[in-house]
């Protein structure tokens, strides 16, 4: 699969793609995104430079623990759940405040966005450590 | 601090700080054992805080909501009985995690064996704390599992994980019948917790007449004979020595195993006073009692015979427990209340000996061993004080409590007149016998006697003081309990005899109360004793010449026979339910889905097409369903990989098509980015495999499959034109909820994300977790297949 137009496609892609997950991310609550869709983006972009340079190309200079990834992820997700009830409210619950920044204006601040980012680890760490390890099996 | 508040944090403690025990260990490295020492100490000081309130007569008991709604909240409740199992648990545990300091070698993986512990501790507290009997079914099969872990703590070795299989299999299917006779209970008083029904007359009276008195009874008793090593459920005790030592110590003599007794104290005022209550428990624990007590004769290993002395001497406190009558419900309550605490200092102590013994000597084979007291003499005089309080030798601890069972019994059968007024004292000291014979065996086998001359290492010394100390502690224990038997029945008895009794009791014991009754029980008792220990060797000798003959006269018979059956079947099962190919899955769900559907088509035949349908499609999205078709054709005929998983992708990506022109931007994006990700995959999986269709299908299977998928085509058809075109009786739709609140409730202008997010987040919280086990199961999956190539 490594050809030249493969790797140059990744190469292009990659970091449109990386950043455009993130925004998919951080737009997920008001517009079309979220945690899910930005994480299946990014995950899906890895794998492409992964197929499109080799495994083992890449891992020699850039090689992640996913599970690490998912673990955070995991964490993240479910600390934001019992954030809720150290609040005393029912685990979960989210809370919404918008504030005024300087140069962006009126932000929303929501604590399922953490929740989100949570899932968007997850999902990365989850379908790349699957993916890494299948490729690597020999 | 509130007593009530001291009780949740000495059960939850344990399990917090041993969740984070492996940081710690970063810093203490091979000291990480005081570190669990000193958890189990602030247990013990946790319960010590509540303790004189009890101690003086008083209960605590407060819950916090857990399932409101079903009637099961989250606990305790606080008498003399579970405060004093609290002080064994914690303080045993202080004793045995500084104990093990020494007996642990450094190699080993130390965080995995003190987090266990620990983790088996707080279980243990939280058992004997709970309040509802669900919550300390929890807590109850939590141990078994921890007791699981600890005996297949060396996971190598045959041995360990056979032992381990079996107390779990024991253990765990007893606690479930546990389980289903507190439902009984439930069914017949409409509460979980036990303190309403203790402090209840009428709900007690109400059980007593109830006809499913003696189902609920039984079923309870099963798990604390389970639990306990009672009846035929002892076998699994034996192989639990597998465990180390100061495990076995812990759970296996001085704590869990006490569970069923702790249960069968904890139902007393519940279920004692009736004839069934004198013939299970006692029946049960005479017969284990003897049983036990003899067949200890046979073993070489001194693990084997403490293990064997263990079953005998829970038998005991079973026996004690179901002495009853119907005017006297608690006629052996204090002696066995007594003796619990007795044993579990002289059998704490005696394990911790024999882990010294087997740390130095290399082995636990009581056959080599001898003269051991010249080499070890510390060691000799902690183990005698041991051993002969387990004897019933003045004036340690043990003699004490077994006076008091010899006492107990002599009533009971008074009570029930004659022959049982000879009987039951008689099979008593019988009982006492041979617990006499085995403990002299212990002192004789090991430190006095002839050594064989090969089989021990030459240089043998006393063992390292962090060994010594604690079973020197617990020797103390013994004579200190032994001389003044007043300070433990104080502390101790008086309280827990009252929480089983549930009125105020004082308990008069003392080291010598005349030439009575019990007295000549006892000299009887060494007298035959002595008489049977000249004839141990050959006891042993005739058990062992009829068990090769008869080795179908035993329960492991069946439980081996049991288990190689299930393990058998079941893997002739799983081999024919799951051959491998993926195909044969599928065939499986499709057919299945055709069946559950078959049903209802049959029975709605007559309106199963609609008259009047709608065929009104516009024609862009016409012209899209015409290239699904074709590629959908193309991704089944295509005679290359490469063309058909291009037809397949492009069939994906037509489908987020038609999800855009329906106006479903979160669902288009994820079609695609789903679509693409199996797409890659799909390409990298074509690299590695040839890139023609080898397979030959027969005709036969071609045929048969595109039955099945014209049939589950049209299935789909069917059921779409009948969800969409409503024929099915119409929802409410769900959207109008979701579109009204999104914004107001969570301040979200993408519905599905905050659905997802929010409204359904635990949903998701569910998924991404399911999403993390797969992960692990790949990476399991692939690196341990990687181990047998």
């Amino acid at each position: 699969m490594t050809t030249l137009i493969t790797k140059t496609v990744a190469k292009i892609c990659l970091p449109l793609v990386i950043l455009f997950s993130i925004s998919l991310l951080l737009a997920g609550h008001n517009n079309p995104g979220g945690g899910f869709i930005g994480g299946v983006m990014f995950a899906s972009v890895i794998a492409l430079t992964y197929v499109a340079y080799g495994l083992d190309y890449i891992k020699s200079f850039f090689d992640p623990d996913w599970s690490n990834w998912f673990g955070f992820g995991l964490l993240l997700a479910s600390v934001t759940g019992f954030a809720a009830i150290a609040f005393s409210h029912n685990f979960l619950r989210s809370a919404v405040e918008f504030v005024h920044l300087p140069f962006f204006g009126e932000v929303e601040l929501v604590s399922a966005a953490l929740f989100d980012i949570g899932v968007y680890f997850v999902v990365i760490g989850g379908l790349l450590s699957i993916f890494k390890n299948v490729g690597d099996d020999k | 601090m509130d007593s009530f508040t001291a009780i949740t944090l000495a059960v939850f403690l344990p399990f917090i700080l041993a969740g984070i025990l492996p940081a710690i260990e970063k810093l203490l490295k091979d000291k990480i054992g005081w570190y669990a020492s000193a958890i189990a100490f602030l247990s013990l000081l946790l319960i010590a805080q509540a303790a004189p309130e009890i101690i003086h007569g008083k209960t605590i008991q407060s819950s916090i909501e857990w399932l409101p709604s079903m009637g099961i909240n989250l606990s305790f409740y606080a008498d003399g009985l579970s405060v004093m199992f609290g002080f064994i648990v914690s303080g045993i545990g202080v004793i045995i995690m500084s104990y093990s300091n020494g007996y642990m070698s450094k190699k080993e993986d130390l965080p995995r064996y003190y987090q266990q512990l620990l983790f088996f501790m707080g279980s243990m507290l939280g058992m004997v704390f709970s309040a509802n009997t669900i919550q300390l079914f929890i807590f109850w099969e939590l141990t078994s599992i921890t007791s699981f872990m600890l005996i297949g703590y060396w996971r190598n070795r045959p041995m360990s994980v056979y032992g381990a299989t079996k107390s779990l299999l024991i253990t765990a299917a007893g606690g479930l019948f546990m389980l289903a006779g507190f439902l009984v209970l439930h069914a017949i008083t409409g509460t979980y917790d036990i303190p309403t029904i203790l402090h209840s007359e009428s709900m007690r009276e109400m059980i007593l007449g109830h006809e499913l008195f003696i189902v609920a009874l039984i079923l309870i008793l099963i798990g604390a004979a389970s639990k306990s090593a009672q009846g035929p459920f002892y076998i699994w005790l034996p192989n639990a020595m597998e465990a180390p030592t100061p495990v076995s110590a812990f759970l296996h003599s001085a704590t869990m195993v006490k569970a069923g007794i702790y249960l069968v104290a904890r139902i007393h005022p519940i279920f004692s006073g009736t004839e069934a209550w004198f013939i299970l428990v006692s029946g049960v624990g005479i017969f284990t009692m003897l049983l036990a007590g003899f067949l200890a004769f046979r073993q070489t290993d001194i693990k084997g015979i403490l293990a064997y002395s263990t079953i005998s001497q829970l038998a005991y406190l079973m026996t004690m427990y179901g002495y009853t009558t119907h005017h006297e419900p608690g006629i052996g309550v204090a002696a066995a209340t007594f003796h619990l605490l007795n044993h579990a200092t002289f059998k704490a102590c005696l394990f911790l000996v024999a882990g010294i013994v087997a740390h130095e000597a290399a082995t636990r084979d009581i056959t080599k061993m001898g003269g051991l007291h010249k080499e070890m003499p510390i060691t000799f005089i902690v183990a005698s004080i041991g051993a002969l309080s387990m004897a019933g030798i003045p004036p340690l601890n043990g003699f004490l409590s077994k006076e008091m069972f010899y006492e107990s019994s002599v009533e009971m059968g008074a009570l029930l007149g004659s022959p049982y007024n000879i009987l039951i004292p008689a099979l008593a000291v019988l009982g006492g016998v041979f617990t006499f014979a085995y403990s002299i065996k212990l002192i004789d086998g090991i430190f006095l006697g002839k050594r064989p001359s090969k089989g021990l290492p030459k240089h043998i010394h006393e063992p390292p003081i962090i060994m010594l100390a604690p079973a020197m502690f617990l020797a103390g224990l013994i004579i200190l309990f032994g001389l003044v038997p007043s300070l433990p029945v104080h502390n101790f008895i008086d309280p827990a005899v009252s929480g089983i009794l549930l009125e105020e009791t004082h308990l008069h014991v003392k080291l010598w109360h005349g030439f009575t009754i019990p007295l000549i029980m006892t000299i009887i008792t060494f007298a035959l004793g002595i008489l049977t220990y000249t004839q141990y060797t050959k006891i042993a000798e005739w058990q062992n010449r009829f068990n090769a003959r008869y080795p179908w006269i035993s329960v492991n018979y069946y439980y081996d026979a049991a288990v190689d059956n299930a393990r058998n079947v079941t893997s002739k099962f799983s081999n024919r339910m799951q051959p491998g190919p993926l195909k044969t899955y599928v065939l499986a769900l499709l057919l299945l889905t055709i069946a559950m559907f078959a049903i209802p088509a049959i029975l709605l035949a007559s309106s199963l097409i609609p008259g009047n349908l709608n065929f009104d499609i516009p024609p862009y999205e016409s012209i899209i369903f015409l290239f699904m078709v074709v590629l959908a054709l193309g991704a089944a005929f295509l005679p290359r990989y490469l063309p058909a998983i291009i037809s397949l992708s492009g069939l994906g990506y037509l489908v987020a098509l038609l999800f855009i022109y329906l106006q479903a931007p979160d669902l288009a994006l994820t079609q695609i980015l789903v679509e693409t990700l199996s797409t890659i995959i799909f390409l990298l999986a074509i690299a590695k495999i040839p890139q023609k269709f080898k397979e030959h299908i027969p005709r036969k299977t071609l045929v048969r499959d595109l039955l099945i998928s014209v049939t589950v085509a049209s299935m789909i058809f069917i059921m779409l034109i009948n969800a969409t075109q409503g024929i099915v009786p119409p929802f409410e739709s769900l959207s109008h909820y979701f579109i009204e609140k999104s914004l107001p409730l969570a301040g979200g202008h993408n519905i599905v994300n905050v659905i997802i997010v929010d409204f359904r987040g635990y949903d998701t919280l569910g998924e991404i977790a399911v999403l993390c086990l797969a992960a692990f199961g790949v990476y399991n999956l692939i690196n341990s297949r990687g181990d047998d190539q």
